[in-house]
């Protein structure tokens, strides 16, 4: 079993700091270690045995143990493992020992704890805030288990401004965002820019927070989360809808039957290939190539609709209750789908010949927004900007879910990690999902769509669950509670990763560059946002105060 | 001379008139064709002539760092390409051409080009001085080509008086027009630059600098900004028409309208479908392709100069 193999290789050097080990299943390795050797176990795993970094997770255990706890995420690509190190921190304000040093990926994660949970991050490289809003004041940890879903704190300042770095020498800011018309969704970058060069850039997000971690351990119950966490993203929400499900299922030891664990492939494949079809379309948008955007989108709708007959909706299908789905696909709508399939294949493959031909594309693309491997490795960029660097990881094949482990596809990677590899990433990944859906049409059988569940879920246990998004790898960490609901659920959406990489892509280039260096990952921010509390940016002069704007906005929705 | 005045006073005012009409229905027919080449519908033809007319009527909201300047700025983009239909010949006499000469012209092309820079620069937001630098650099680059063109058909014709150097001088007399011919290509290959249009619009570049130069207007100035880009497609042409390919000029006006009409059609519809095919250049891949085609009028002008 390799989830044995790499657990005696971790416990042949750290035997004595390991207090725990939990093998649930094949393919997840869960170990609790004492905080002081967290880190150099955590050194030893990302570097020496290369496993990828996932996401880190701090959270408020004081309830169960009275301890805060820290779990540090990472995923064995080759091994077909996903391992969750975890640590209880004595102590209040809990400390922990920083692995961004080491880790670089680990960096938001760190901060991310730091700001919602308050365990502090000791040694981290750029301790500064960066999920809560600017006005929110110090000390106060909306994440934490004794603070209120619904309380703003009292000294919530709104005209506190947050404090940006200062520009390198002899270069001018240049804002972009937070909006902008190639930002679909408010995200603000300082420009560090001279003349058209880009030097350096710092990131202000977290703009559209909309609490919904802290709604799903203290608002919603097991089957509301799985709509709610659809919300978190507007294009791929059913990756965060099925992950969220396998979470769980997981760590309570449910088992969906087949019917369900194809629907669940079908409607990903589905949502990757809307997905792909329009970021090829932004893209090109981007570039200022309109034609190819509208060209894309007249050949994406098809796929909106058959999506709206099978789920009564374009997006945001609600496919998931926790041991099975909720739509069936009729005989109908399997001939329908196949149908839409064939003439998107057809028109598909003109456009990847029409793309894959064009100089002028190419030379918008070539060498612009690079992310090599040594990047990729460091700041754990997954999806298509690792396989664009020829860093063949795919959730799909590696840790493999739903109906995926009997699904043959390749996994399309190219070479030279700049924006046209992406680009042509995503071009031939349709193909592949194309293959995918056809496979599961075929192999379908009749049969139950969800499991019954009689018991209470078990209290205290452990789900990890990744899946493979358009943009890259969509993770979830459940931790399951009382009351019907989990005690921890953490979200770590593609763009997380993907986000921290860019700076590293748009360093030296050309503004110009910029937005499709950006675009080429595929941000999507609200996933990136998907935590914490209400925000309005401060700041800036304004002629309507925070409280003015929020009741004009609630009166006019209470007039409709 | 005189008893021409009342003609070249009346060809004048149609000049004007005509650019007027023209500019947006080039624009309407240009909208609809890329429509149609993207698999849309498209607004009707007369569309930027509802787009100008409500743009007019709006509130003029004054943003910027200085308000008196970009008024200018907008009124003198307007003034400037109106002033350069007073010297093309557009199916008629050209009105003052006879009293001007082709400096001027080139004058005038510029003054186009600085007013944008000048709306730019009195802006003063960021995005709007990035898009004056690449406006600067593209300027500088690209009012030589024309010039060249015009110097072109003013040694062919030893003389700088505009009604003869635009009359199809760029041929000359030369039995081989080598010079005329390999700067028809390059004008050609330029004119999509000249107009400001994709993949070339990379002074205002909405999905990088929103519109760069033109970021902070709105309403009647950004009514006389648009109407300005949109008459360069016709001026810009008819200067290319009657430079390069002058045919038909000596026929009857109404003749001779229709064909100018034709051309520019022409004209009108190989931008369209350049534009609807490229995706934007960088800045410095644009400045690289205009160094490209300066060097191959250079040559044209070398061989103009030794008769050819």
């Amino acid at each position: 079993m390799p989830a044995q193999t790499v657990l005696r290789q971790i416990t042949d050097r750290f035997t004595s700091v390991i207090q725990r080990t939990d093998i649930p299943e094949d393919g997840r390795l869960f170990l609790y270690t004492e905080p002081q050797a967290l880190r150099e176990i955590c050194r030893y795993v990302f570097r020496d045995l290369d496993a990828r970094y996932v996401i880190s997770i701090g959270l408020d255990d004081r309830p169960a143990s009275g301890k805060f706890m820290v779990a540090h995420n990472f995923a064995f690509d080759r091994e077909h493992v996903l391992c969750s190190i975890l640590c209880y921190l004595p102590g209040n304000p809990p400390r922990v020992d920083s692995i961004a040093d080491l880790v670089p990926a680990a960096n938001w994660a760190e901060r991310e704890f730091r700001d919602l949970v308050g365990i502090e991050p000791v040694g981290h490289p750029y301790p500064k805030r960066l999920v809560l809003p600017d006005g929110w004041p110090d000390g106060v940890h909306p994440l934490r288990r004794d603070y209120p879903w619904d309380a703003v704190p009292p000294d919530y300042d709104e005209n506190r401004t947050f404090d940006f770095d200062r520009p390198p020498e002899g270069c001018m800011v240049v804002p972009f965002g937070p909006f902008h018309p190639t930002l679909d969704e408010p995200a603000h970058f300082r420009l560090f820019v001279d003349g058209e060069v880009v030097r350096g850039c710092e990131y202000r997000g977290f703009m559209v927070h909309r609490a919904i971690e802290k709604l799903g351990d203290s608002v919603l119950t097991y089957n509301e989360i799985p709509m709610a966490a659809e919300r978190i993203c507007g294009i791929c929400g059913c990756v965060h809808n099925v992950a969220y499900a396998q979470a769980v299922e997981q760590a309570a030891a449910i088992t969906p039957p087949p019917r369900a664990r194809y629907i669940r492939t079908i409607m990903l494949e589905i949502e990757r290939l809307h997905s792909h079809l329009l970021w090829v379309g932004l893209g090109c948008h981007i570039l200022g190539f309109d034609t190819l955007f509208m060209q894309c989108f007249r050949i994406r709708e098809p796929i909106m609709w058959i999506a709206e007959k099978i789920s009564g909706n374009r997006k945001t299908y609600a496919l998931c209750v926790i041991g099975g789905v909720r739509w069936n696909i009729t005989p109908a709508l399997r001939d329908e789908l196949r149908r839409v399939l064939t003439t998107l294949e057809q028109e598909w493959r003109a456009v990847a010949d029409a793309v894959a031909g064009d100089r002028n594309i190419q030379k918008r693309t070539r060498d612009v927004g690079v992310a090599d491997a040594a990047l990729v490795k460091d700041m754990g960029l997954i999806g298509p900007v690792a396989r664009a660097a020829g860093v063949d990881i795919d959730t799909r094949r590696d840790h493999p879910y739903a109906a995926y482990g009997e699904m043959e596809f390749a996994v399309v990677t190219q070479k030279s990690g700049d924006v046209w590899a992406r680009l042509l990433v995503r071009v031939f990944e349709v193909f592949e999902s194309i293959k995918i859906i056809r496979q599961c049409l075929d192999h379908m059988n009749e049969g139950p769509l969800q499991t019954p569940i009689q018991d209470e879920l078990p209290i205290a246990r452990v789900g990890l669950s990744s899946v493979e998004a358009p943009r890259g790898e969509a993770h979830h960490f459940v931790i399951t509670g009382e009351n019907n609901r989990p005690r921890r659920w953490r979200v770590r959406a593609p763009t997380y990763q993907n986000l921290q990489g860019v700076p590293a892509m748009i360093r030296d280039q050309q503004i110009a560059d910029m937005t499709i260096s950006l675009g080429s990952i595929d941000p999507c921010f609200s996933c990136t946002d998907r935590m914490e509390v209400l925000d309005i940016r401060s700041g800036v002069a304004r002629i309507f105060s925070q409280e003015e704007l929020l009741r004009l906005a609630r009166d006019g929705t209470r007039a409709q | 001379m005189d008893s021409n005045l009342g003609l070249r006073f009346l060809s004048g005012v149609m000049n004007v008139v005509l650019v007027l009409l023209l500019a947006p229905l080039c624009e309407g027919i240009l909208r609809k064709v890329t429509a149609k080449v993207q698999s849309r519908q498209g607004p009707p033809i007369r569309q930027p002539y509802y787009d100008l007319l409500k743009l007019l009527g709006k509130e003029d909201i004054e943003s910027g760092e200085s308000p008196a300047m970009q008024r200018f700025a907008a009124w003198l983009s307007l003034a400037a390409i109106l002033t350069v239909a007073l010297l093309v010949p557009m199916g008629t006499v050209p009105p003052l051409s006879g009293g001007a000469d082709a400096y001027l012209l080139i004058y005038l092309l510029t003054l186009c080009g600085i007013s944008t820079m000048l709306a730019a620069f009195a802006a003063g937001s960021t995005y709007s001085l990035v898009g004056m630098s690449r406006e600067m650099m593209s300027v500088m680059t690209l009012e030589p080509l024309l010039a060249v063109a015009i110097v072109i058909g003013a040694v062919h014709v030893r003389s700088l008086r505009l009604d003869a150097v635009l009359s199809g001088s760029a041929y000359g007399e030369a039995a081989a027009p080598l010079a005329g011919v390999l700067m028809l290509g390059v004008a050609i290959l330029a004119f999509q630059a000249f107009v400001g249009r994709l993949p070339f619009d990379i002074a205002e570049a909405e999905t990088e600098l929103m519109e760069g130069s033109l970021i902070e207007y709105s309403g009647p100035k950004l009514a006389l900004f648009k109407f300005t880009q949109m008459a360069k497609l016709v001026v810009y042409g008819a200067l290319v028409v009657s430079l390069f390919a002058p045919w038909g000029h000596a026929l009857p006006a109404p003749l001779n309208l229709a064909m100018l009409l034709l051309k520019l059609l022409v004209l009108v519809l190989v931008v369209t479908l350049v534009a609807a095919t490229h995706a934007r250049y960088r800045i410095d891949q644009a400045l690289r392709y205009y160094a490209g085609l300066l060097g191959a009028s250079m040559v044209a002008l070398l061989l103009a100069l030794y008769g050819y």
